[in-house]
């Protein structure tokens, strides 16, 4: 009995290994994007780039959606008995309700690692931007201005400056290897002080410590129920006055409401942010700060990161249909093996 | 009678971040006076400047005085006893430095200041070259999202390769970083190409034509020294036919000017001359440049004399 594949989504760089990591004619059914009558689920636009793969042995071709996998569809996808593995494409999963994957047999990967020094250089351009006021001074520029109306006192040098990185995965830790190049002083918090942190990393042993050393605060966390606006009014009138927040990780873990009220009175001097509570959406007062750096989610996307999650995602897939397992098994799963 | 030093900006209160420090440089050793008026036959007898023997200068002076000329420098060495011009910032080229030598006037500068705050500018502009991160930002205040945005056109920037033109008065250059015999070969390997040359006759232009198509097709120019340093013409041709896919720019041959078509390029990042410009560096910048002032009011010779007026330096070199 031979393995089908589906591929939900369009794969765009890694063709290439994907013929070389799977008998691609046998087991390979390229299904587009179709509208379930099962599922009624609509395409969403912003998904073009991200695909779930998964295995199923059987020859009844899967019921397809796009989507949030919540439980409704897992529980259909349980239910046709033939899902066992989603290898998803993204180091973010809070798309896939990975609880009832578990409750339901089903196996969900992702794709850390492959996203890490994309994700920080961003979160450096934007550390960079807010520092010094880049942002302004392209609008400035392009407005007719030149720099007449921009203040080089409120500009500050990257350098001597301490960043607080709050969770050290992958890309904080990657971010705060690029920011002590300059060096900034690199202060963090996570629940657990990390084994792979470097000597000059210093471990801040609360949140609101940490928010107390910072000049700039960058968020590193996943979004989970218990992130959700992990820094809020609290957290930000800890921070010191003229502070900046930069968030690259999920809108949600950030209270907008307060940010936006930090910024107004000024306690905020900038923020610079990837992500949004609801994208595509972006709350117009944001965009009332010249100051503010806002770029729309491209946190991973370029060519080079896009390709190597692909391989990654499909490189799961088939380490579970050659072993048994993916390697990049989500943390939440790990703890039941 | 006190020496005397002019500050020559826009306004009184040149000094705008030093304050402190400044009130106590000079008090017993010269009278600091602000330029209020232009013109020089002014330093001379009798004029409101006599006895004044050296000049603070930067570069938006030229608004007000015009920039530091032939026949200016001619009239100070003339009718004045100025025999100090202290620039504040890297960049002198707004002096005729030939003129000064041959008047027996000095000039120092400010090299080392705007270091590190240019560099993090330069950075920057990698970034969102490499990223189209400035592209994007603009798609989203117009309300557009990332609409224009490809990924499929960006890159990341590990791995890719830098190539710097002019590595400074460094005496250790890390092993890692390579040394290229000539600019045709830094252009033939670089994926982007940062310019960090001053502005003198040997440089200006040098980046043109030839050397933009050396570079590979879809490369990008970064630019934080001086725009005069780029053919212009030849810059906007590649940007219009692809052949840089974009350009880095915080500076421009007559600022503030900045060449409209430059704005039709939704990929290229532009900043107003601003690199080296934080509140730290403007600090550091005043300081050092009050501290040539001073050094030379006191014992007749300042640092940080420009490379063309330290003896024996051929002013036609470049790098």
């Amino acid at each position: 009995m031979s393995s089908r594949i589906m591929i939900c989504g369009n794969l765009v760089w890694a063709h290439e290994e994907a013929k070389q990591l799977f008998d691609w004619s046998r087991r390979y059914c390229p299904y587009g994007f179709s509208r379930s009558r099962r599922f009624s689920r609509r395409t969403k636009s912003g998904r073009k780039v991200c695909m779930e793969l998964w295995a199923s042995t059987g020859t009844t071709p899967p019921q397809i959606s796009i989507g949030v996998f919540d439980t409704e569809i897992i529980d259909a996808l349980a239910e046709m008995g033939t899902v066992k593995w989603i290898a998803h494409n993204g180091a973010g999963y809070d798309q896939i309700d990975v609880f009832r994957c578990a409750e339901k047999g089903i196996s969900v990967s992702n794709t850390p690692g492959a996203v890490d020094d994309a994700t920080a250089t961003t979160a450096l351009y934007l550390v960079i931007s807010c520092l010094r006021n880049y942002a302004w001074a392209e609008q400035s520029l392009r407005q007719g201005t030149f720099k007449s109306g921009l203040h080089p006192g409120r500009a500050r040098d990257v350098t001597g400056r301490t960043l607080g990185i709050l969770g050290l995965g992958g890309i904080g830790l990657r971010l705060a290897n690029l920011a002590h190049a300059f060096p900034m002083r690199v202060v963090y918090h996570s629940r657990n002080k990390s084994a792979d942190a470097p000597e000059w990393c210093e471990y801040v042993d609360s949140l609101e410590g940490l928010c107390r050393e910072s000049d700039v605060l960058s968020l590193h966390v996943p979004l989970r129920e218990e992130t959700v606006h992990l820094v809020g009014e609290k957290e930000i009138r800890a921070m010191k006055k003229g502070s900046i927040i930069v968030n690259t990780a999920r809108g949600k873990v950030v209270d907008e409401e307060a940010m936006i009220r930090a910024l107004e009175d000024g306690h905020l001097s900038s923020v610079g942010l990837d992500v949004y509570p609801n994208e595509p959406f972006v709350n117009p007062r944001l965009l009332e700060f010249p100051q503010n750096a806002l770029l729309p989610h491209m946190g991973t996307e370029n060519q080079d990161s896009q390709r190597h999650m692909e391989v990654r995602a499909l490189t799961n897939l088939r380490d579970f249909l050659r072993d048994g397992q993916g390697k990049d098994l989500v943390p939440e799963m790990r703890s039941k093996l | 009678m006190l020496p005397r030093v002019l500050l020559c900006g826009r306004f009184p209160g040149e000094i705008e971040y030093v304050q402190d420090e400044f009130k106590g440089m000079f008090n017993g050793i010269a009278e600091v006076v602000d330029l209020v008026l232009i013109s020089s036959p002014q330093f001379g007898p009798g004029g409101p400047y006599e006895g004044t023997i050296a000049l603070y200068r930067r570069n938006t002076s030229s608004e007000v005085l015009g920039k530091f000329d032939a026949p200016l420098i001619h009239a100070l060495a003339d009718t004045s006893m100025v025999r100090w011009i202290a620039q504040s910032g890297g960049g002198y080229d707004e002096i005729d430095v030939q003129a000064c030598k041959e008047r027996g006037i000095s000039v120092s500068n400010t090299p080392g200041a705007n270091e590190d705050a240019t560099a993090t500018a330069t950075l920057y502009l990698m970034l969102s070259c490499l990223r189209h991160f400035s592209m994007a930002e603009r798609s989203l205040r117009s309300g557009t999202w990332k609409t224009p945005y490809n990924a499929a056109q960006t890159h990341d920037v590990t791995g890719r390769t830098l190539g710097i033109l002019g590595l400074g008065g460094i005496e250790s250059v890390p092993d890692w970083c390579e040394y290229v015999s000539s600019v045709e070969e830094l252009c033939k390997q670089a994926d982007i190409l940062s310019l960090h040359v001053p502005l003198n006759q040997s440089t200006a232009g040098m980046i043109g034509e030839k050397e933009i198509r050396t570079l590979r097709r879809n490369s990008v120019l970064l630019n934080t020294s001086r725009g005069r340093i780029v053919d212009q013409e030849a810059m906007v041709r590649a940007l219009e036919d692809g052949h840089l896919s974009s350009v880095g720019l915080d500076v421009y041959p007559d600022e503030p000017r900045v060449d409209p078509r430059l704005l039709t390029f939704p990929r290229c990042t532009l900043l107003p001359h601003i690199g080296g410009e934080s509140a730290e560096s403007w600090r550091v910048r005043e300081l050092q440049a009050l501290g040539n002032l001073r050094a030379f009011v006191l014992g007749g010779v300042g640092q940080d004399i420009v490379p063309e007026l330290k003896t024996g330096i051929d002013n036609s070199t470049t790098l």
